[in-house]
């Protein structure tokens, strides 16, 4: 199963919520970043071994973020996080290579069946 | 503004209350207005882009915010500080992001802005004379008011 965990997400509250449920079930958050450029930046120093990504961010969005990520890493296992959960998004992260797609709000059993399913 | 269109931010905003906040919202009495405004003191300001066009805003009083938040993160807010302003601010994402997918679902495709939260009394949104309909929703920690001001884009 995935051990380190990087958490991306514009919102203090969901990066904080979604830190307590994983360190809670014993896994390590090795990074957090705030938009989808830091998500790029931090994946390529801590190569995490999952991505947990919100879409709607400032700077750069999730879905590009999931794109850059695997570009230079096509083994990178990114779990899609996000209150917009249109069929069109879902398809584009999925061909884009996303492991899973959470819409908020969510239960935190929904976060480790992701962690599990991913590994 | 076609009231089939503030109703998927009603049932949002119910099961979001439900999910994230353990409360049941009443519905109050559907309002409308001419120009987007909120004489509330703590609002989530959100922009819709895409097939429809405005904005939402979501109100409520500082005390209401207050007493949401703590319920959020499991702890009582003393000061309403940078974890407190996001987990009200993600509350509002949470509800748009489900409406918006609910009317995508309906083949109309909308965008939604990072939210940003505003809080004082009085904030008129000036450039924006957008048709708006307001619904109040009651909750035991106080009244919440959805505001939705959409047009379709001009083609």
């Amino acid at each position: 199963m995935a051990k380190r965990i990087m958490i991306t997400d514009d919102a203090l509250f969901m990066r904080v919520t979604l830190k307590n449920i994983l360190t809670q079930n014993g896994l390590e958050v090795v990074a957090e970043a705030s938009n989808g450029r830091e998500a790029v930046e931090l994946y390529e120093q801590h190569k995490p071994d999952l991505v947990f990504m919100d879409i709607t961010m400032p700077e750069m969005d999730g879905l590009e973020a999931l794109k850059a990520i695997r570009a230079k890493d096509p083994n990178a296992k990114v779990v899609m996080c996000t209150a917009m959960g249109q069929k069109q998004i879902v398809v584009e992260a999925i061909q884009a290579g996303a492991k899973d797609f959470i819409v908020k709000p969510f239960q935190p059993e929904r976060i480790m069946e992701a962690v599990q399913k991913a590994a | 503004m076609k009231a089939e269109y503030i109703n998927p931010f009603i049932s949002a905003a119910i099961n979001v209350f439900q999910m994230m906040v353990g409360v049941t919202p009443e519905k109050g009495q559907l309002g409308a207005r001419k120009g987007i405004f909120t004489s509330q003191q703590c609002n989530i300001v959100l922009g819709v882009t895409g097939q429809l066009e405005g904005q939402i805003i979501i109100g409520m009083s500082i005390f209401t915010a207050d007493k949401i938040a703590s319920k959020m993160l499991g702890t009582t807010i003393r000061t309403f500080d940078e974890l407190a302003a996001s987990a009200i601010a993600e509350l509002g994402n949470m509800i748009s992001g489900a409406a918006l997918t609910e009317l995508a679902s309906r083949g109309i495709q909308c965008n939604l802005s990072p939210p940003s939260l505003i809080r004082g009394t009085n904030v008129r949104i000036s450039t924006l004379e957008i048709p708006t309909l307001v619904v109040p929703l009651q909750t035991e920690m106080g009244d919440i008011e959805v505001n939705v001001g959409l047009s379709e884009r001009a083609k």
